[in-house]
């Protein structure tokens, strides 16, 4: 039996940690803890509840505008507020675009070298690697002389004797399957993933004023001026461009993520069987068509134990039971206290200890939902639309099993989602729903503007005594909370309980351990000096760790270490 | 010249917010033209490089873990900067200013003039404020930028 510890130092307050115990080849216990404390939650106690958003979106400097819309929608949701309809759509179009922007970051720039082998990409025969990549898709993008003109690039990075970006990847580990041509066309795909990403984040600046921090949200609607004749609000003009924008990320992501997703997921079949983990999903509805958010696009739920057929749908902020099912334990995490409590009662004092495996030992809280734990993410999302029907999740689920199937010559089905590809695959499916999302609610905006309604906000009017709200977002990482009391117009209590919180979850008083934690039991690991497979499974999942601490360490501290004791 | 100031950093996180201080700072007192960006990215990481494509020269200021008082201004080079080797990455935070050009350098549409100011925090524990050590700095870190700025086009840039 060996502890292997992953701990990447990489700005000095920590981040995410993962111990695993191995013992003959496989991993037989797991905790995942964080090393940083937050608690920013507490900047915002006795503030004006209209500017809590422009504060909790500096919460995360990746997803500002996740922050900044699960914060209005808070305060909305403690007023009763309804917001016109063209505030919904912008919302709507501004939290999709972020979306396509980052699954396709998640995947090529975050996840894809866990399985891209980059020195593989010299021994590939550019030619071939056009031909495989033309019979997956009818991307532009493939042609042998670009392919050639990207191994080129890479064999001037290993003639240098430098990796760049590439340098710590886990290069000739036995893990690593992919044809020298595969190789080449991730690398390929890498680089232009690079630009049509941007596009999707110019869409939010476009809505937004600017990114990374939005400026044009406000509790009752939006701030962005609707004049279809004047060039300085949002006109016609500003709408075609980001139908144009729009459509090349929807390329993209139609022609090469999703097939790029499939083609790795035939190569790795094995990848289906590990990293299942917690089964219980949660995800919550999103993409609201009314002003008073009652009905949705991207439908919410929670799957007990894996059960599809038992989906209990969640069907908006007002819902009962998902008002009283998500509370926080801190038994095993550093604060005071450690029961579960609501979050509008939670309690951020820390309480720090030594790295306790029986005891405290992370900065996450454990959320559970009918006092279990759940699994939260694009997978969560798409498997509760399917449970539910939605058209265009069944559609994009079907689409990718079946282009599975043909790559891997393997009957891919649903059952196989619960899985370490399976998360990789949803988010793909996501990304593609949020594509044919993205045109709707486009048109739907154009319409409402063009029938002559240029109605952006309905004003907020706090009561005297406490109010309470919740404002909810299916987030890129899965389903985001922020929970607000309000006493006499100020805030007195606030709490976001975030995606990773879920996922990175501890130890909870009654011992259930967390997604990740459960999701490593099992999992092979060739080299322990070097365990890419840990990383395999963390990362399917989009951690999200420390959205607090940025620093450059000029010592070169940041390498993730890796000890085995 | 296309040219970018970017402050960087979370404003939440202390002494991690003096990117961005500087920035407001500057934006009182520089005059923008079409050629010059100021923004505050707060912590972008792996979105950094939509920030960087389309410059030619990008001054960052950030917090710095340098051997020297709280407080301390230090330049770094781009070779300084592009020397620390990247880590492995877990979570799309890690990724920062190193990455990004590195990234870009691979790509082959990174700003071919880069230079970080960075300042020395005291405390990166939660809250909106600056320690005093950190908050003292402010001009001399927008000194710094401005000297920056001055090696390149001057008549571009107008203090007042």
């Amino acid at each position: 039996m060996t502890r292997v510890v992953i701990d990447p130092i990489t700005r000095i307050e920590g981040h995410l940690r993962i111990d695993v115990e191995v013992d003959q080849g496989h991993v037989q216990k797991a905790w995942a803890s964080s090393t940083m404390f937050r608690g920013i939650e507490k900047i915002l106690v006795g503030r004006d509840p209209r500017e809590a958003w422009l504060f909790t979106q500096r919460f995360c400097g990746v997803c500002t505008t996740v922050h900044a819309l699960a914060s209005v929608r808070a305060v909305e949701d403690s007023l009763d507020l309804e917001i016109p309809l063209n505030a919904q759509y912008i919302r709507n179009l501004i939290l999709i675009a972020h979306a396509l922007h980052d699954h396709i970051v998640h995947f090529y720039h975050l996840s894809a070298l866990d399985w891209v082998d980059v020195t593989q990409v010299l021994k590939a025969d550019p030619k071939k690697a056009s031909s495989v990549a033309e019979s997956l898709s009818d991307w532009t993008g493939n042609s042998a002389k670009q392919m050639a003109a990207v191994k080129n690039r890479v064999k001037g990075l290993v003639d240098s004797g430098q990796l760049g970006p590439f340098a710590h990847g886990y290069w000739g580990h036995p893990a690593m399957k992919l044809s020298p041509e595969v190789n080449l066309i991730a690398v390929s795909h890498y680089l232009q993933a690079l630009e049509y990403q941007r596009y999707s984040n110019q869409v939010v600046a476009m809505l937004g004023g600017k990114t990374p921090h939005i400026q044009n949200v406000a509790v009752g609607g939006v701030s962005n001026a609707i004049n279809i004749d004047s060039s300085a609000t949002l006109n016609v003009d500003k709408l075609v461009q980001m139908k144009v924008l729009l459509a090349k990320v929807i390329d993209f992501v139609q022609n090469v993520y999703v097939p790029d997703v499939c083609t790795v997921a035939g190569f790795y079949p094995e990848w289906f069987g590990y990293g299942k983990g917690v089964t219980n999903y949660l995800s919550v509805p999103d993409l609201p068509l009314d002003g008073k958010s009652t009905k949705f696009d991207l439908p919410g739920g929670f799957i007990p134990s894996g059960d599809l057929a038992k989906m209990i749908p969640i069907t908006g902020q007002k819902d009962e039971r998902w008002r009283k099912a998500v509370t926080e334990d801190s038994a095993h995490s550093w604060y005071k206290g450690g029961g579960p409590l609501h979050p509008w009662k939670g309690e951020t004092d820390p309480n720090l200890t030594d790295w306790k495996e029986d005891g405290k030992y992370s900065w996450v809280k454990a959320p559970r939902y009918d006092g279990q734990p759940a699994q939260v993410g694009p997978l969560a999302n798409v498997l509760v639309g399917y449970a539910s029907g939605n058209p265009l999740m069944v559609k994009w689920t079907d689409a990718a099993l079946a282009k599975i199937s043909t790559i891997a010559n393997v009957k891919a089905t649903p059952a196989m989602l619960h899985s370490t590809l399976g998360r990789h695959g949803a988010r793909a499916v996501r990304t593609a729903v949020l594509g044919d999302l993205a045109m709707k609610h486009l048109a739907l905006l154009t319409d409402n503007i063009l029938k002559g309604d240029t109605t952006i906000y309905n004003k907020p009017e706090f009561p005297k005594g406490e109010i309470q709200g919740v404002g909810f977002h299916e987030a890129p990482r899965g389903t985001l909370s922020h929970w607000v009391v309000i006493d006499n117009g100020v805030i007195k209590n606030y709490q976001a309980v975030v995606p990773t919180t879920w996922n990175a979850s501890p130890r909870d008083t009654g011992g259930a351990i967390g997604p990740y934690e459960s999701a490593l039991l099992g999992t092979p690991i060739a080299d322990q000096q070097h365990p890419l497979e840990v990383l395999r499974t963390v990362h399917s999942f989009d951690p999200c760790m420390a959205c607090a601490v940025h620093m450059f360490d000029p010592s070169g501290n940041n390498v993730a270490r890796v000890k085995v004791l | 010249m296309k040219t970018a100031v970017y402050g960087i950093g979370n404003i939440l996180m202390g002494d991690d917010g003096i990117g961005p201080a500087v920035v407001r700072y500057l934006e009182s007192c520089l005059t923008v033209d079409d050629d010059l960006t100021i923004e505050d990215l707060g912590t972008p990481s792996l979105d950094l490089p939509n920030y960087l494509a389309g410059y030619d020269r990008v001054i960052f200021v950030d917090a710095v873990a340098a051997p020297a008082p709280p407080g301390s201004v230090c330049l770094f080079t781009r070779e300084e900067i592009i020397a620390v080797s990247p880590g492995i990455r877990v979570s799309p935070h890690e990724p920062s200013i190193n990455d990004a050009l590195i990234v870009m350098d691979f790509a082959g549409n990174a700003p071919a003039e880069v230079t970080l100011v960075g300042v020395v925090p005291e405390t990166l524990d939660g809250g909106l404020e600056l320690s005093d050590a950190v908050s003292r700095a402010i001009p001399a870190a927008a000194e710094a930028v401005m000297g920056e700025l001055a090696k390149r086009g001057p008549e571009r840039v107008a203090l007042y």
